[in-house]
């Protein structure tokens, strides 16, 4: 089938089959939470703690959700995100779908082996400082379709999770619970350890 | 007489000085190391909602665009005269009234001449 | 309400050619030969007082000892609707004409039949998986299908 540019469709989809294939075989194991800089020791004089507080509420207050949702989550996140629970008050209200401007990606939904490359490949478009919210039981471990021929058993399959939020949805005051856990965690990082 | 334009002076150094500030210091920051820089080959691929780009990715824009711009830097100036004219209008009298219609009449018939000829059409 | 159309009086109603394609006459179902099931669905589309123009759905299913495939037709100017049924007992290589010539709407669905069951429809215009990527082993909705978890 042409579709123009002188591009055979079918070479895309064969194209595609190999990539999928490529990042099925090589996600068999979980990939390690970046947390291993939470426990390190560091030198603290009164310069980097102010630039770390600094930095850190400047980053935990103004989370920018990449508008990357795959599946029925989603519909949590949006209720969250009304005037009920308002996540404005944590000054999320901002999606970007352009991952440059973002910096935490919700998994809100379920993760197909087809979808994986394009999710993986957004997130390493995403610019650091980058956080993982891992939504719902699909994206901690593929929830109830984990045996499926189709789903990836959880995204920290293809990437680095920060934070868990079990539920299936979870409800808006446990999407609340798992954002302020990501608050704590970003309020430990430090300029002079590993990002 | 040029003392008169001294204020004026220190804003354009004020706006050039912030127009620079803002460039630099975000690369002072990644120098320094205060913010994370880790650039890589993905990273720097054009987004496209996931997929990799086919085809070129830098395409040529489309000529309408520029008349667009055409046409609204000549109908900003007319707002540009209008403004002193409504400040003034009541000193101005009825000659003042009759003259911006003048002008606003020519600049009509320059509109309706691009109206009939097609430029205001998107192709 | 849509009215499902008797289906004895539907096949006192075909010509004689097209009869004989009529396998058996069930509660929910017309069961056709594979072969003339675009012939059927032709004549059902344009037939006046029957008019069936909406393809609705076409749908696979594996019963284990054959493929079955349900042709699910509405008339929208006179309300009623149809199902035909297609049965396939060749698990190997099954085929049957596919009915894009008619209605486009069955293009991405035969598609999809492919794609999960392994159904090939002849005469489909680019028939590729649709639903999981190239390369995939295999057809998951059939019975016999394990991925060995």
């Amino acid at each position: 089938m042409e579709i123009g540019l002188g591009i055979n469709s079918m070479d895309l989809d064969l194209y595609e089959g190999h990539i999928i294939e490529d990042l099925k075989n090589s996600a068999i194991t979980a990939l390690p939470e970046p947390s291993g800089w939470l426990e390190e020791e560091i030198e603290r004089n009164i310069i980097t703690t102010t630039v770390d507080k600094l930095l850190n509420w400047g980053r935990k207050t103004s989370l920018w959700t990449e508008t990357s949702f795959t599946a029925c989550c989603t519909f949590e996140f949006i209720s969250t995100s009304s005037s009920r629970f308002d996540i404005a008050r944590f000054g999320m209200e901002v999606l970007r779908s352009s991952p440059r401007h973002a910096d935490l990606m919700i998994t809100a939904g379920t993760l197909t082996w087809k979808m994986a490359p394009q999710i993986k490949r957004v997130y390493e478009q995403m610019a650091e400082p980058k956080w993982v919210i891992a939504m719902g039981a699909c994206g901690i471990s593929g929830g109830i379709f984990a045996d499926s021929y189709s789903v990836v058993p959880g995204y920290n399959r293809i990437l680095p999770v920060d934070v868990y939020i079990p539920g299936c949805p979870p409800r808006p005051e446990a999407l609340l619970a798992g954002i302020e856990l990501l608050r704590k965690k970003i309020e430990k990082r430090s300029i002079s350890k590993g990002k | 007489m040029l003392s008169e334009f001294s204020l004026i002076a220190l804003f354009i150094l004020i706006v050039l000085g912030f127009a620079t500030s803002l460039v630099l210091i975000p690369v002072a920051l990644r120098k320094l190391g205060i913010v994370p820089s880790q650039p890589s080959a993905v990273k720097s691929e054009p987004y496209e909602c996931g997929l990799e780009t086919t085809g070129p990715t830098w395409v040529q824009f489309k000529i309408r665009y520029y008349f667009y711009a055409l046409l609204l830097i000549c109908l900003d100036i007319t707002v540009v005269f209008l403004y002193p004219w409504a400040v003034e209008l009541t000193t101005l009298g009825p000659a003042g009234l009759i003259t911006i219609f003048i002008f606003l009449g020519i600049l009509a018939v320059g509109y309706l001449y691009a109206w009939r000829k097609g430029a205001l059409e998107w192709k | 309400m849509t009215v499902e159309l008797e289906y004895n009086r539907i096949v006192e109603a075909l010509p004689q050619d097209l009869a004989s394609c009529v396998i058996a006459v069930e509660n929910h179902g017309l069961v056709i030969q594979p072969e003339r099931i675009a012939d059927i669905a032709a004549f059902l589309k344009v037939e006046p007082g029957m008019e069936l123009d909406y393809l609705c759905s076409v749908t696979g299913i594996d019963y284990i000892r054959y493929f079955e495939i349900d042709y699910l037709l509405y008339s929208l100017k006179l309300n009623h609707r149809l199902t035909l049924k297609v049965r396939l007992t060749d698990r190997s290589e099954p085929t049957v004409p596919s009915l894009t010539g008619l209605w486009l709407g069955a293009e991405l669905q035969e598609r999809e039949i492919f794609d999960l069951l392994g159904i090939n429809f002849s005469g489909h215009p680019g028939m590729k998986r649709i639903f999981l990527w190239e390369g995939f082993p295999g057809h998951p909705l059939r019975k016999d299908y394990s991925h060995g978890h």
